[in-house]
């Protein structure tokens, strides 16, 4: 099968992919970008932008209002006057005026709400919130469990409970995870295995996108400047198909195994270290197994890009032809991405060996949950029956495509292509 | 002995006949013309030849046995529609071409350099192929087409697009391939080119060859009672009269055709005695354009009364 010539394109894609500047930036810059971004979310998510928040807070009876606001007047986020409040005690009939008063300020924004605490309130817990915007989860949120710890201490304050009861009764549950294997002793687990899996199905998807429109290009490419005429005098379509899809799958592997560096490094030096809740575990074993199955993957779809390069003269017209591989690359994707809150779905069991959907839907999947390894057997098999399903297919449409020029093709006449006798 | 026979090739592409039945033979060491206007059919049958394309029907024989990768191994190709990789270096192009082809080592990169040289082209081998002018890059794909020195070379319209002193230094190369005992293969609808290089040829007209064999004996055959005429005046008078079979009108020269061989030098006599300054009088020579013209038309006109019925 490997003879001269498909080493000879081989090099020749090897030495144009691996060593072009775009490559090499692309490499190192999509992992800053992933940081970048990551760090982006972070940070949104830490700002609230609620400074300066104005509330009154009233209630029924005049001991509540000063518990209320005995307890607030500590808060740090009060003290400060980050946050901006104001205690009283009024009646329900009272509160009625007092909102009608109010109710310019409310729309104005010169306040931002009014936190009302009936006398039911103290057996049923439920709270009243007069604002132009009573969905604003931060506020609420914040000031919920304050609220709750008030509330709490004024229903037991005559029950005659001790501290420590109360105490007791304050705590929430905490759930700590222990992840049971089977070749493992039971550890807890920290948030690396999520961040891993994360991290897995966002480069396998970026790496296949990215390949696959390296390699479409470059098939266009041949057959709009006509090299793919002189090509074929020396060597037959196959070959150059698979000199072609060979030397992008090798760039593609080895860009995914320079992203996995760090990975390794960590897991298995000593030269960093994470701190205990971003721990993760993977074996040296999956990592081989990813790089593998990608390679299978990038084999499969960059013969089908390479198929819709050959078909198409120009990137617009491509761009209408490439829509049903890309959804073979996003649908596994979403569905990597869904794993996180179930990794035992069955759903997650059938993508991570479906052909097209295991090179991304497994990985993620092991990092979350033990995968035996008969598993990992029949996601590889399959990918490579997927090879052997598709590529007469993607072959011979190639052939036909990469020598036609002209007016664009219609579906139809691709089918028709199939039978052609090439 | 024939290198290579071509035997009823057929193909068509939804339902159009691109090569109808062609049969035709290249024979050793010689330069070949496949003859024929744009869309005649000349690319079409040249892929067949070189198993780029499957024939629906037919083969071609490559010196007794099926064309197939070995013939791919032992022909340089210079298609119509040249192409390059345009980020490539020149060099480096050179090289990846005869690579494919098998060859590579120092001996290949050495020739490669003298070929640039002899192209003028060595200062830009490190250029990139779309930074050379179209003339260039011309000159580097033919170099492609030569580096890994093929047994067969095709070259399908060799000349479009080259000045006159590229295309005489080409003609020079061509020639000097011929002398080494290899067969060229001329795609050309250019007449004039095809009738002063080659030996043999072959002319094809929608997908049909109507001619094919060696020039001397098709260029005896067809000359027989015509004279090739360059004059100034007015000839009006010859088209009644009876020693007169036909008259075609090249341009340059014009065709003369009389009834019989015997009646040339009454033609000339005619000429004379009406007062047209004969420049140029070659009897029994004809010119491939006209035999062409004369065959296409035919069919055309065949053609065109089967539409009419």
């Amino acid at each position: 099968m490997f003879n001269y010539r498909i080493i000879g394109l081989l090099k020749r894609e090897l030495k144009e992919k691996l060593l072009s500047k775009t490559f090499i930036i692309m490499t190192l810059a999509i992992p800053a970008f992933m940081i970048l971004v990551l760090g982006m979310q972070a940070l949104l998510f830490s700002y609230d932008g609620d400074e300066n928040t104005k509330l009154k807070l009233i209630t029924e009876s005049e001991e509540l209002t000063q518990s209320f606001k005995s307890e607030f007047e500590e808060l740090p986020f009060i003290k400060n006057n980050y946050y901006d409040f104001e205690y009283f005690t009024k009646s329900k009939n009272e509160l009625t005026k007092y909102l009608e008063e109010k109710k310019s300020d409310l729309l104005d924004e010169k306040l931002s709400g009014i936190i009302f605490i009936s006398d039911s309130t103290k057996n049923t817990k439920h709270v009243s919130y007069y604002s132009k915007t009573p969905n604003n989860a931060t506020i609420t949120e914040k000031l919920s469990g304050y609220i709750n710890k008030v509330l709490v201490n004024n229903y037991f304050q005559h029950k005659n409970l001790s501290e420590a009861d109360l105490d007791f009764a304050r705590t929430r549950v905490d759930f700590t995870g222990f992840k049971v294997s089977e070749d493992q002793e039971i550890e807890e687990e920290g948030y690396g295995n999520l961040v891993l899996s994360y991290l897995f199905t966002f480069l396998l998807y970026i790496s296949l996108i990215m390949m696959g429109q390296m390699t479409m290009q470059s098939v266009m490419e041949e057959k709009s400047s006509r090299v793919a005429e002189v090509l074929l005098s020396s060597v037959s379509s196959k070959e150059l198909m698979t000199g072609k899809i060979l030397g992008a799958s090798i760039t593609g592997v080895f860009q995914m195994a320079v992203w996995l560096i760090p990975l390794i490094l960590v897991t298995f030096t000593a030269i960093f270290t994470l701190p205990a809740e971003f721990s993760f575990s993977i074996s040296i074993g999956q990592i081989v197994y990813l790089l593998f199955n990608f390679f299978l993957g990038l084999i499969t779809f960059l013969g089908l890009f390479a198929m819709i390069g050959s078909i198409f003269e120009n990137s617009q017209d491509a761009q209408s032809g490439m829509w049903p591989i890309l959804m073979l690359i996003m649908i596994p994707f979403f569905i990597a991405m869904s794993l996180v809150r179930n990794p035992a779905s069955p759903i997650a069991l059938i993508a991570s060996m479906f052909p097209f959907a295991s090179i991304i839907v497994m990985p993620a999947r092991m990092t979350l949950a033990d995968v035996p390894i008969w598993q990992f057997i029949l996601s590889i098999v399959i990918s490579f029956a997927t090879i052997i399903a598709i590529f007469p297919f993607a072959g011979k449409i190639f052939r036909v495509g990469i020598l036609r020029t002209g007016k664009k093709p219609s579906w139809g006449e691709i089918v028709k292509w199939l039978k052609y006798k090439y | 002995m024939n290198a290579l026979e071509v035997k009823n090739l057929t193909k068509t592409f939804n339902g159009i006949t691109a090569v109808n039945n062609a049969s035709f033979e290249v024979p050793e060491g010689s330069i070949f013309g496949l003859i024929g206007r744009n869309g005649a059919g000349k690319t079409t049958t040249i892929r067949i030849m070189m198993n780029i394309y499957m024939p629906d029907s037919g083969e071609v024989i490559l010196r007794g046995t099926k064309v197939g990768q070995e013939f791919k191994n032992k022909v340089g190709y210079l298609p119509e529609e040249r192409g390059l990789y345009k980020k490539m270096k020149v060099l480096d192009t050179l090289l990846f071409f005869a690579e494919i082809k098998g060859k590579l080592g120092k001996d290949v990169t050495k020739k490669a350099l003298d070929y640039l040289d002899r192209f003028d082209l060595l200062d830009r081998k490190d250029a990139k192929v779309e930074d050379l002018s179209k003339g260039n890059q011309q000159k580097v794909q033919f170099i492609s087409t030569i580096l890994h020195d093929p047994e067969f070379i095709i070259l399908d319209e060799p000349f479009s697009g080259l000045d006159p002193i590229n295309t005489n230094l080409l003609k020079e190369i061509i020639l000097e391939e011929k002398k080494k005992n290899k067969v060229i293969i001329l795609s050309t609808h250019l007449m004039d080119f095809a009738e002063k290089m080659s030996d043999h040829i072959a002319m094809i007209n929608h997908g049909k060859i109507i001619l094919n064999g060696s020039l001397s004996e098709i260029k005896k055959k067809y000359s027989q009672k015509n004279v090739s005429l360059t004059y100034e005046g007015n000839i009006s008078f010859l088209h009644h009269n009876p020693i007169i079979d036909k008259i075609s009108d090249y341009g340059n020269t014009t065709g003369i055709r009389v009834n019989d061989t015997s009646q040339i030098q009454q033609l000339l006599k005619l000429l004379v005695e009406n007062n047209i300054v004969v420049k140029n009088f070659s009897a029994n020579e004809i010119s491939l354009q006209e035999i062409f013209v004369e065959l296409a038309g035919k069919i055309d006109d065949e053609i065109l009364e089967v539409k009419n019925v």
